[in-house]
């Protein structure tokens, strides 16, 4: 159910925003990874909000725009709740205010891919301990995942 | 004189002393003629064993640079040359530094060539916090990366970049990682570790101190000269 209304808040979104057009942008097509591996809730946030700003000045038809997490990074997707069960973490950040981001951004086409090493090295419990996380989501290693994507044209971005 | 007072006076002159222990130690010879005369002392004397020794044995960390043509090694010597005589002249002290200078060709640091199976990964990572958690983390990804690679037989090259505060990690003093940097620059042929000059010569001058890099670390003109250069080279760039 929630997939189906994911998928049509997204055709909206991208219905509404294909009247704009690239014209409108004057960007062409971009390729973009963010990189977050800190764990500063506010630095979070403002990491997003650039994203948001990108999103908007290039338009999200324009852009494959990746968000890879890991190492502290990962916190941007914990539960509040779990904290307790992470003892290797020091902030969980993905409360009310900071899940409403990430579905925003997902919404325009962002995917947010989570390291693996980092789930397995820090006792990270998939289902429980992070915010709408599916198997898909996860690649093997976050740096590697950076190195592979600059060598696919991804633009790299550090905020 | 008291054993305490030797150690110290011998850190002072080698450049050592924190800011406050320096401002101490002034201080103290201004109080103290005889100190100042050994302190005044000691000074000639590593001035003139660095005359006598101005290309110690045992630091030989050129070997990167051996594909070098020769007119690239004569003006990399010319440069070395001028370089040492402004920093001399400038610091009055040995041109440790530039003796140690080098410049990374394109490859990067031993590898075996990339084949079109399994293309080579090259990643050069810009260290710049002096927060040295978070440069034990990145220690620890790229051993695991490394071993990950070395593993399954795909080629990579990494370097680290450390640059401005992030020269912590590399300075014989301050690196709280020492011996892992050494464990991991042995082990792993394929991975450098950077320091950039221009940051040395910048800290050098507002601490008023030598700095001393690590032998495992190699000593570029200028870190954000070199990560342009290599994202330009193909190289994925990663901030720490």
């Amino acid at each position: 159910m929630r997939r189906i209304a994911l998928l049509m808040t997204t055709l909206l979104f991208a219905l509404g925003l294909a009247g704009q057009g690239m014209a409108a942008s004057g960007y062409a097509k971009q390729k973009v990874v963010y990189h977050v591996n800190y764990d500063n809730p506010k630095k979070q946030a403002g990491a997003l909000r650039n994203i948001q700003n990108h999103i908007n000045a290039v338009g999200a038809e324009n852009l494959d725009l990746k968000v890879v997490l890991h190492g502290n990074g990962l916190a941007m997707l914990l539960n509040p709740d779990s904290l307790p069960n992470l003892p290797k973490f020091k902030h969980a950040n993905a409360d009310e205010q900071m899940a409403a981001k990430i579905d925003g951004l997902k919404m325009q086409g962002v995917r947010f891919q989570v390291c693996a090493n980092t789930i397995k090295g820090r006792e990270v419990n998939l289902e429980n301990d992070l915010y709408d996380v599916e198997q898909g989501d996860i690649v093997p290693s976050g740096v590697a995942e950076l190195a592979k994507l600059q060598g696919e044209g991804y633009t790299y971005i550090k905020p | 004189m008291r054993k305490n007072d030797e150690l110290e006076i011998n850190a002072y002159v080698d450049g050592e002393l924190s800011d406050e222990d320096r401002i101490e130690m002034l201080a103290a010879m201004r109080a103290n003629p005889e100190l100042a005369r050994e302190a005044c002392e000691l000074t000639n004397l590593k001035s003139q064993l660095q005359l006598a020794y101005a290309n110690p044995p045992g630091i030989d960390k050129c070997s990167v640079s051996q594909r070098r043509s020769p007119w690239t090694a004569i003006a990399a010597s010319l440069v070395m040359l001028s370089a040492g005589l402004t920093g001399g002249w400038m610091m009055g002290n040995s041109p440790a530094t530039a003796e140690r200078f080098v410049m990374l060709d394109a490859g990067g640091r031993g590898q075996a060539p990339a084949t079109a199976e399994s293309p080579e990964t090259r990643i050069v990572f810009h260290l710049t916090t002096p927060d040295q958690t978070e440069a034990g983390e990145l220690l620890a990804d790229v051993e695991q990366m490394l071993q990950a690679y070395e593993r399954d037989g795909r080629p990579l090259r990494v370097e680290i970049v450390s640059h401005g505060e992030g020269l912590d990690l590399l300075r014989t003093r301050l690196s709280q990682h020492q011996e892992k940097i050494h464990r991991l620059s042995s082990v792993f042929e394929n991975l450098t570790f950077v320091a950039c000059k221009n940051t040395i010569e910048r800290v050098e001058i507002s601490e008023g101190i030598e700095i001393n890099i690590l032998p495992d670390a190699e000593i570029i003109d200028s870190g954000v000269n070199h990560v342009v250069k290599r994202q330009k080279e193909g190289w994925a760039y990663i901030r720490v």
